[in-house]
């Protein structure tokens, strides 16, 4: 062996161990992020959920099973989680539908239409949730918008109030999660050739069988995406129905932050989070089980 | 095909019902979004101290009142701070770490980005709790982690980042590389051809990339609410709380300045696409 090749390899050995630590180098910031921001503060608050909470102090180091005794036994619990997946369920169900039916209208309706119905669907999407609770806030209770225009146009005699009722929380919930929806199933939709729909036209289906028959199955992955995504945004949203809901509505996140900021128990409120952390897990691989192929993606 | 929906609906009555429902479905939806925007729009020019309709006198009081108090504008300052601090953050993380993915090839690779994407499908009350209970007590220095605007910029960048991230990807996925790969046969170092070529090549990503997480953490204020003190509040968290206990005109005001600041971030992003489109056509 020369000494030319023993430099040339030590050279090449240099040139390949660069190579090798560019990529780390690269992701190193993001990592950082990563892993100490989120990585970290999970395993702290899976270590949190196991210590007690004893008189005035935020916690008392310790083991036990005892704050998921109180959240699975503990009626106000309990009844937190079952209000706040039956609210997730009927918002996701409820979005599904018009933000189907919103896709569609994009998908058909000709070309000059599209960039204005799209930049509708942004709004929800650009504007802070705080801003729609407040407008929302000023159209359903009595001295709102809504009561005002039902009495001045005659349909009611008497001011009405949807304030703090289940269904402004609901209205409330279907808009933040409304462009989801449409962007998921936009984006499919324009993978289908509109020419599809005239062959089943010619074929004699009619506009109801054509969607029965031909576009439910070929976007089916998206409208399971599309459900799991405002399935799980739901899940985690609490301010938006604990402004506009009834007292009584309580949700999982309404419930954390009342036990982390108003109570100051932590051990209980990471207990909380963590049961949320896993129903939304257990919703992403429910979905990620069910739907096929590329779809997954975007999970 | 000019207009799709003929072969939708083509004989006997359906025309008619698919066109009225159609039609019906147009108003709900484009009512349904607009209601609350225009609601706040609207009450932001009121004169009256109560949220009441009909509005009687108009006026651009609560606009000279948002400005006048100090507790707002400190507000609004903050969000800014903690906004620009996000974009810078998570843009050059979410950049260095798209083009990692991009060019390389290392072990764990879909784990890492199962890892990166992660944050962005958790709730922002569980990572506010998360980053509230693991900083809280921390002090480095002397100085208190907790409540700074660092540790709210970090924080937002957890949802920020990841879509830099995906943004991006797209974006790189989409050059030409017979360009970089002449820049590194005419001997252009790594770094060298990173920042003169790629970086030029993908402006607009960049851009959309800056002003997306800018908005993002404009906007966000549940984590927000968890991290930040009396000294450091944004503006949607002030909205939030004081929503609490009364709602004034001058929330609207607060909507209203974040939603512009919103769309003016929105026109840059057009004006700079148009502006690459010039470029190429000519």
């Amino acid at each position: 062996m020369t000494a030319d090749t023993r430099a040339y390899t030590a050279a090449r050995a240099a040139v390949i161990r660069r190579k090798r630590a560019a990529p780390w180098l690269l992701l190193f910031p993001a990592l950082v992020i990563v892993l100490i921001f989120f990585g970290l503060p999970t395993l702290y608050m899976a270590r949190m959920s196991f210590n007690l909470s004893e008189g005035s102090k935020l916690y008392t180091p310790g083991l036990s099973w005892a704050n998921y005794q109180t959240v699975f036994s503990n009626t106000v619990f309990v009844a937190a989680i079952w209000t706040t997946l039956k609210l997730a369920l009927m918002a996701s169900a409820a979005t599904l539908v018009i933000g189907y039916l919103f896709a569609l209208l994009v998908w058909l309706k000709p070309a000059r239409w599209r960039l204005i119905l799209i930049g509708l669907a942004l709004c929800p999407l650009l504007i802070s949730e705080i801003a729609i609770i407040f407008g929302w806030w000023m159209f359903f209770p009595k001295n709102g918008l809504l009561s005002f225009a039902l009495t001045n146009s005659g349909m009611i005699k008497d001011k009405i109030s949807l304030m703090y009722t289940e269904f402004a929380a609901f209205v409330g919930l279907v808009y933040l999660t409304l462009p989801f929806c449409f962007f998921i199933l936009l984006s499919i939709l324009d993978g289908i050739d509109k020419r599809i729909l005239e062959a089943a036209a010619d074929l004699g289906a009619s506009s109801l069988t054509i969607l029965r028959e031909v576009l439910l199955p070929l976007t089916r992955n998206g409208l399971l995406v599309a459900f799991s995504q405002c399935f799980i945004f739901t899940m985690g949203t609490y301010a938006t129905p604990s402004a506009l809901g009834p007292d009584t509505l309580w949700t999982m996140g309404f419930l954390i932050q009342e036990q982390m900021l108003g109570r100051n128990n932590w051990p209980l409120a990471s207990a909380l989070s963590m049961v949320l952390v896993i129903l939304v897990g257990v919703m992403m691989g429910v979905t990620r089980a069910f739907s096929t192929r590329r779809a997954t993606l975007h999970v | 095909m000019s207009d799709g929906s003929a072969p939708l609906a083509r004989r006997g009555i359906e025309p008619v019902v698919f066109r009225v429902l159609t039609l019906a479905f147009t108003i709900f939806i484009v009512a349904y979004v607009l209601i609350p925007i225009v609601v706040t729009l609207v009450m932001s020019f009121n004169d009256a101290s109560q949220i009441r309709f009909p509005i009687k006198v108009w006026s651009l009081d609560w606009y000279s009142d948002f400005m006048a108090s100090p507790q707002w504008t400190e507000a609004l300052k903050n969000s800014f701070i903690i906004a620009v601090g996000t974009a810078l953050m998570s843009t050059t993380s979410g950049i260095l770490a798209a083009w990692a993915f991009e060019r390389y090839d290392f072990p764990f690779k879909s784990l890492l980005y199962i890892l990166i994407m992660m944050p962005l499908f958790m709730p922002g009350v569980v990572l506010g709790l998360g980053v509230a209970i693991a900083f809280g007590g921390l002090q480095i220095g002397g100085v208190t982690i907790y409540g700074s605007r660092g540790l709210v910029m970090v924080a937002h960048s957890l949802w920020a980042m990841p879509l830099v991230f995906m943004l991006m990807e797209a974006t790189f996925r989409t050059i030409d590389n017979r360009v970089v790969e002449a820049a590194n046969d005419l001997g252009a170092p790594p770094m060298r051809t990173f920042f003169e070529v790629v970086i030029p090549m993908v402006s607009t990503g960049i851009i959309s990339s800056v002003l997306f997480a800018f908005v993002i953490s404009l906007n966000e204020f549940v984590m927000a609410l968890f991290l930040t003190d009396r000294d450091t509040q944004t503006l949607p968290v002030l909205m939030w709380l004081s929503l609490r206990s009364a709602g004034t005109p001058r929330l609207a005001v607060a909507s209203v300045i974040l939603a512009l600041t919103v769309f003016a971030c929105l026109s840059l992003i057009m004006l700079w696409y148009i502006r690459q489109l010039r470029k190429v056509s000519r």
